[in-house]
Formats: structure tokens, sequence, C-alpha cells
């Protein structure tokens, strides 16, 4: 069983139902009982969220394992929630399908927690978020209802857009039961380019690859020390047209690196850095801003966030790793405040990352963006920093939301934006 | 036209001396040059594209910012009176058809494209800005607006929102809430909210979700920022014909299953060929079961890859003959007669009744069988021209109203359709909204609780249920412990429509 402790939260129990209808019975348990509730899958993003104020009941839903249809012909998936990503690719593979989102941690990272938080990889470049491939998804309401939206096909305006208002909730709306996915076929050929660029560069190169109408399905950016930026891209699709694509791609990307090259393992290569700068280190931040920021957000937003956590680390440990989505607008800097000095220079320390992190932030939401704290280990910097920042305008109608869903909240209560 | 006979009509009866207060705050609100109140201006807008029903509003506000927009609904709600929205009318499903005694806030005059911001690939509109003026706007910088309803040259990106419009591109490319990314929207007390942000995954809730597809019953979408794509390297497309729809349905899954994600696949059956040849003079033959209409786009290999292999997998699944456009002007005919093909109907029958159905794919052969048996039942034909590549249906019920009982029998048909795509695991409405036509097929697709969750969005944004009550929802649904005026259907009203 994975862990009963949520943010430094113990929950009173713990359940791994086998079965909707076991889960089911958990919540209307729990109604009846006025428990709070809180939901784990794989437990590879339980530091996203604040602190939850109670957990009286702790569902585990790994063992709500099963694929309930496919139909390859289809090309739609309906699982339940536990299953993880690694095993619906399996599943899938054999009929040469994908669910084409490449989130980190495929082995325990499970759907419903990939659509709870609204998880993803470099293949979003191409194929967009959860928000694009969930077509499906059914609850159980914190009253123990049992209830749909969505559909099996991946054209549907029939009601309101449940499945999508599911992706990103957190565990806060519902209990996410199953999910329905629509699919995408695996690619014949997925070929790759390794340039090292300034962002002002990666920046004109993503710009220039748009315009002579190449489509990467990845676009990925790791900072170097030196504040220049490794870029791999990859392109993907039947074997003559992603190698068109590279051919071309080396070409564009020749006037800016002379030393561009290929690179056959460039998906491998791209899965570990991104895996690498996303689930290592004390503190994790995810910043999002127009993809058009990005070569500016380097210079007033991610360089002084690494120099802060570089300039705190003594025991010569990598202070922090930083990748980033050029074409989307996503840097994430993942950084670690391991030292070996005394607890008065470590406060200090926390304290210099935590006004870099508020800095940074300040700096992405004037640019109509936003820095979440996806993950932090740091008591410093979780005093200092908020998980997310400035409320949205909107948050009056997502308390509302809220409100009607889950009246009591209890489900995973405090967690969510606004600690709803 | 060549819908549904009326119905029903009913008009509202208002005295005199309450709509001249109304007149009054009205024109305040909007301007008096932007208010409509006498009856004949107001028969414009007694229906949309459903045009079997009409209801005339009480009153008619064309607002040209957000102010008068909000502006307008706080005067509504002072009234007590509903507020319906509409974008250009072109819904099919009854989305803006008013409801009785309300105030219909048309959307039309809103026109201006806001910002164009290439490098973010982000524009932000008004709600009344024509779908195909989008993509006009930036095609010569080399971008367009997927999606693309049929009737995209006249309906409005505000009108696309309310219904999550689809369209032809939408296979590949997603619907319009794929590309909507930021709104302004007015809420039911006049108050205005921005939702979503330039930037992605912004914080909290899918506010976007709940809004795109909401038919209006959550908000006046005000501005609106969309996403705006690239516009492919090479599109290809191809015209296959085929002895029956079986091998045609056949060809589409075996493309589909080699891996290939095409832009587009239509399917048009020969009765809807007989049709659109008759109405648009493409030289389609006519001796053929079937035909498919098919894009791949991309990249200049790849396109070049697919594009051949599709027309192979075509040629062993049995197509008859394959023709390729010669030039872009050729290509444009061929989707021209495609995109006409409901106004094509005229020509082989006086009326038709529309579905919207969607079947998983794999079932289309098999479904289209049960389609035509169902019109047979009632001594009907049933013309098909739809998006094949994701089993959206648009079943085309023929039947002449002057023939007494034949618009009886057609809605028979036309329901029973519905039944078909939901016994098949599908849905009732791929892309025309649900409105008024089909709220009494909701409670067969969802069950009580589904539709109480639904209604749990609806009421956070519009507690007292003022924007577009009666419409999406079988049976009319409270707000829990916000109490609301309720205002009955207004079809139920005048007992022309019935809720199951």
């Amino acid at each position: 069983m994975t862990t009963a402790t949520i943010r430094g939260i113990a929950a009173t129990t713990t359940h791994a139902p086998s079965t909707l209808d076991e889960a089911q019975a958990l919540l209307v348990a729990a109604a009846a009982a006025q428990q709070t509730v809180a939901f784990v899958g794989g437990s590879t993003e339980l530091g996203f969220g604040y602190a939850p104020t109670r957990v009286d009941v702790l569902i585990d839903t790994t063992k709500l394992d099963r694929v309930i249809e496919y139909q390859p012909a289809d090309m739609v998936v309906e699982v339940e929630a536990g299953v993880t990503l690694a095993a619906l690719q399996a599943h899938l593979a054999p009929h040469g399908q994908r669910l084409a989102l490449d989130a980190p941690d495929p082995k325990r990272a499970t759907i419903g927690g990939l659509v709870s938080t609204n998880a993803f990889g470099p293949l979003r470049a191409r194929f967009g978020s959860m928000r694009d491939l969930i077509v499906g998804v059914s609850f159980i309401r914190a009253d123990g209802a049992r209830v749909r939206g969505g559909g099996k096909v991946v054209k549907n305006v029939a009601g309101f857009d449940l499945p999508k208002l599911a992706v990103g909730s957190l565990g806060s709306l519902a209990m996410i039961a199953t999910v329905t996915l629509r699919l995408h076929p695996l690619a014949q050929a997925a070929l790759g380019v390794d340039a090292t660029l300034s962002a002002d560069d990666i920046a004109k190169v993503v710009r220039e690859s748009f315009r002579v109408q190449l489509e990467p399905a990845m676009l990925v950016a790791s900072r170097q020390d030196s504040g220049d930026y490794r870029l791999t891209a990859v392109f993907e699709g039947f074997d003559s047209g992603a190698r068109e694509q590279r051919e071309r791609f080396l070409e564009l990307g020749r006037t800016f690196d002379a030393s561009i090259r290929a690179n056959d393992d460039a998906v491998a290569h791209v899965a570990a850095r991104d895996y690498g700068a996303r689930c290592a280190g004390d503190v994790r931040v995810r910043i999002a801003m127009p993809p058009a920021e990005f070569a500016r957000a380097e210079r007033d937003v991610v360089g002084p966030l690494v120099r802060a956590f570089a300039d705190v680390v003594n025991d010569g440990a990598e202070p922090s790793q930083t990748i980033a989505y050029p074409s989307l607008g996503i840097v994430f800097v993942a950084g670690t405040l391991r030292h070996d000095a005394s607890a008065d220079r470590a406060n200090i320390a926390s304290g210099r990352v935590a006004d870099a992190i508020v800095a940074a932030r300040r700096a992405a939401e004037v640019r109509g963006g936003n820095l979440v704290v996806t993950h932090c280990d740091d008591a410093v910097v979780s005093e200092r920093v908020d998980v997310y920042g400035t409320l949205p305008p909107s948050f009056a109608l997502m308390r509302g939301l809220k409100d009607r869903f889950d009246p009591e909240h209890r489900l995973n209560p405090g967690r969510f934006l606004g600690k709803l | 036209m060549h819908e549904r006979e009326a119905l029903g009509v009913k008009v509202s009866t208002v005295p005199t001396l309450e709509v001249t207060a109304l007149e009054r705050d009205l024109a305040t609100a909007v301007g008096q040059r932007n208010c409509i109140t006498d009856p004949s201006g107001l028969s414009t807008y007694e229906c949309d594209g459903l045009t079997g029903t009409r209801i005339r509003p009480r009153a008619v506000v064309l607002p040209e910012t957000t102010e008068q927009v909000a502006a307008a609904v706080r005067v509504a709600r002072a009234h007590g009176m509903a507020v319906v929205p509409r974008g250009a009318g072109t819904g099919l499903s009854g989305g803006a058809l008013p409801v009785d005694g309300c105030l219909l806030v048309v959307l039309s005059r809103m026109t201006k494209i806001l910002t164009v911001d290439l490098e973010n690939r982000r524009m932000r509109v008004q709600p009344g800005v024509i779908n195909l003026d989008v993509t006009k706007m930036i095609a010569p910088h080399g971008y367009y607006y997927a999606p693309d309803p049929s009737s995209q040259s006249v309906c409005t990106i505000g009108g696309n929102i309310a219904e999550n419009s689809g369209g032809a591109h939408c296979l590949k490319y997603g619907f319009t809430v794929n590309h909507v990314v930021a709104a302004t929207v007015v809420l039911a007390d006049g108050s205005v909210v921005e939702i979503g942000a330039n930037a992605v995954d912004p914080l909290g809730y899918d506010l976007i979700a709940a809004v795109v597809g909401s038919e209006g019953m959550v908000g006046i979408v005000t501005e609106a920022v969309v996403r705006i794509l690239r516009v492919p390297e090479l599109t290809r497309t191809f015209f296959a014909t085929f002895p029956s729809t079986d091998e045609a349905g056949a060809c589409v899954s075996a493309i589909v299953s080699a891996g290939i994600v095409p832009a587009a696949v239509e399917m048009i059956d020969s009765l809807a060929i007989e049709a659109i040849v008759k109405s648009t003079g493409v030289d389609w033959p006519l001796d053929v079961g079937a035909a498919l209409l098919m894009d791949v786009d991309g990249t200049k290999a790849e396109v070049e890859h697919t594009a051949a292999a599709a027309v192979e997998i075509a040629r062993n699944a049995g197509a008859i003959e394959i023709r390729t456009p010669k030039d872009a002007a050729e290509r444009l005919l061929m989707w021209k007669g495609r995109k006409g093909a409901f106004a094509a109907m005229g020509r082989i029958s006086p009326n038709y009744y529309v579905q919207d159905g969607v079947i998983p794919r794999s079932q289309i052969s098999k479904v289209l069988r049960e389609i035509a048996s169902a019109g047979a039942t009632q001594g009907l034909r049933v013309a098909n021209v739809f998006h094949a590549g994701d089993g959206n249906l648009h079943p085309l019920v023929l039947y002449d109203a002057r023939v007494p009982g034949e618009a009886h029998r057609a809605e028979i048909v036309a329901g029973e359709i519905l039944s078909i795509c939901l016994r098949a695991g599908g849905s009732i409405t791929g892309e025309h909204g649900v409105g008024t036509d089909k709220a009494k097929y909701m409670g067969k697709m969802f069950t009580d609780d589904d539709l109480e969750s639904m209604n749990f969005v609806r009421c956070t944004f519009d507690p007292q249920r003022a924007f577009n009550p009666g419409k999406v929802f079988p049976t009319p649904r409270l707000c829990g412990d916000i109490p609301g005026h309720f205002h009955a259907h207004p079809t139920e009203l005048a007992g022309t429509a019935a809720r199951g």
C-alpha cells in the first residue's frame, strides 16, 4: 500500500478498494459519518497542493486497475482510475496505439492521478494536454452518487463538460472513478535533433520552425550552467516524413549552432532529462507564460531563480535542474537545498530561494502567466511561498463549483487553489 | 425553408405600459438604435436555424460593448425577464430560440477583432465576429482558425463557443473548446469576469470548459481569446466512390487502423450525392452507393506518404473511382459540395429533419443500415452526409410537410435515430448542441444524477437560471439552496413539446 500521509498529514484510515462498488461504499460511509476523504494513486504528485486540513479516509486507487473497454477500431479506451500510464500503454501498443501523453514516472503514475493533477510530458507540444485527450469521466461524488459526463465517442457536445472539469481538480470535486480517453497511433519513427543555444536563439529557432511549417512532436530545452539551453526537437510520423522534417530542422538550426546534430535516441534522452528536472529536488516549481515570453523569461524569471539555488548550495551537489517547453511557454525548475551548513545558514539559504521564487512569480504573473510550487520539502520555503500565487479573478466561480459538488468540503479539504 | 414545418407559434402578449418602462431602460442600457421592441422587428428573431419552433422575444437588444451587454442583462433581471443570447442564429438545435417573455441579446454587432498576436498564436475577438473572418484576417500570414462548422461563412465565434462547434476538420484538430483559451463573460447579475488565460494551464478549475458548450446557460461571452494555427505545409484531398456505405465505412476504419489521422473524412451517401449534384453542379457520379471526401494534411513528405497509403487502402476497400483535385479551385469545389449538402436537400425533398448523433466509428455500417430501416418503417427516405472519421452522423430524414402525418413520422424516425446511436454507445449530439430540440433525449443518455452534476455547473454561474432557461435539461431543474424564478419552457406552455 502507498503512503498514508499527504504533505505531513496522516490519514486516519487507508483503504484500497478493488472495485468501484467498494469505492462507492467508502464514499457513502464517509458521507454518513461526515468524514473527510482524500485520494491517492501512484503517489507521484502528492507534494502538489496545500496540505489537507484533515484526512479521515484515504482511498488508494491503485487496485482499481482494470481496462473497462477498448475497441482498437474506435481509438478510445475506458479505464479505471488506478490503471498506470505504463500499463495502459502496454495494453494499447500491440494494436499500434497509444495515449499521446508522456507524463513522468509512467510505471507509478495512474490515469486518475494524471487527470487530477493535469500532468503532461514533452508530447504536449504536438498533442495537447489531458483536456485535449479526455472524452469521458465517471465520478463518485461526495454524496456517494455515481455519475458520468461526456461519453465514449470523441465528438460529443451533449451536456456540460464534466470530463474537463475533472482535469486539474486535484480530488477536490469528486473521486475520479473511470476515465475515457481518445488515442493516437504509435509513430512509426521518432527522430531527434540536439543543439545548444541561448534562450534568445531558442525563441528564434522555435519561431522559425513554425514559420517553415515543421510540426515537432517535442521541443524540450534543458538549461546548462552557462545559461544556454540544450534543445532537443523530436519529429514523429511515418519514416519518410519524420526524416524529412529532421533534415529541414538540422538545416534551419545550423545557422544558430554549427554543432547541431541528429540524435536517434532523443526520446529516451528527453524522458530522462524531463524526469530528472521534474521529479527530483526539494523545491520544484512550474512556470507558465505566453510562449513568446520565453527569452525574456530566461532573463528575469528563470535565470535569477537558478542563480539563487546555485548560491545557496555548498556541498557541490547540482543545485538545480531546469527544463523548458519553449513552444508552450512552460518552464520547470527543480532545486535542492541539501547542505552541510548550520541551521542558521540553512534558514538564510532557504530564505534566499523563497525570495527568488516570489520574485519569479511576480515576473511571471505580470506577463500573464503563473508560477506554481509543485513540490516543497523545505519548511522555510513552504512558510514563505504560497503554492499558487495570486488568485484568479474568477475564483468566486471556482469556489461555487466546489460548494455545489462538495457542499461540506469533505473531499481533499484545503488542498486546492484558495485552500478549497 | 426546407426545415421542419412550423410546430406552433406562440407570441407573447405584454401590457403596453410595462413595455414602455422596459423600452426606456433598455435604451439607456444599450442606446435606442440597438433596441428592437416592435412586433415586426421582433419577428426576425423568433427562431434560429431550427425553424420549426418560433417564439417571439419580448425585446431584442444588439449591444456593441461588454458594458452594454452587462447593462442589458441588469435591465432584464430588474424586469424579471429571462435572457437568451444569440449570435448569427444559425444553430440547428434551438439554442437561440427565445423563451417566452425574454430579452434576446444579439451579439452580431460586436464584430471587432481586438488583437492579433501571431507570436503567441492568439487572437482576441468579440463574439459577433464571423468564424471565417478570423481565418481571413490571418490567412495572409499563413495562419488559420481550426474549427470549421459548415456554416462558417455566417456563424459567429460567440455562437461557436456556446455550442462548442465542430466541423469536418475537428477530427484532427479538435473542437471549439480546444481552441478557446480565455474569455470575458457577463454573468447573470450583470457582473463581468475574466476566465482562462493567454498562458497555458491557468490556476484552478477549467472554467473555459464550463463555458464552451454551455449553450448560453451560464453567461454571455463578450470577448474571447482563440488559438490560431499555422497552415499545414501541404493538404491532399481525394474523393473516392464506393458501391455502398459498407465499403466506404470499412475504408475509413482501414485508414485509421493504418495509423493515419486524416484532417477530415466525410461520407456522403447516394441520396446526398444526388442532392449535391443537382444543387451545386459538381460532377460526382450518380450511380454509386457512397463517397468519401478526405483531407490529409501536414508536412510535405508525411502527407505524400499518408495520401498515397490512403489511396491504396481505398482501392483495396473496393473504391470504384478515386479522384484527386487538379488544383486548389477544384478542391474548394469539392468541399463546397460537401458544406452545401444540407441546403442541397431541397432538390430532392421539400422538407428534412437533420439529426446529429454520434456513434463509435467501427459501427458505421451497421448503424446506417438500422437508420435506413427505421426510415423505411415510416415510409421515409434518410440521406446521410457526415463526419465519418469521428462517427458524427448527420442523417437527414426527408419528408413532405404537405402530406398529412409525414412531419410527425419524420420526428419519430429522428427520435429512433438517436436511440440507435445511444444503443451503439454514442451520443445524441456531436456538434449541433442539445438546445430545445434534443432536451427530451438527454434523459436517455444521462441519469438524473448525471444531469444534476451538470446542473451544478450551470447553477454555479447562474443560480437564478436567468440565462436560456428550459434548454438542454429534460426536466426543469432548480438550483438547490438558492431560489430563483422558474421559467417554464415555452414549448411546454404551448403544449408542443413533451419531456421524457
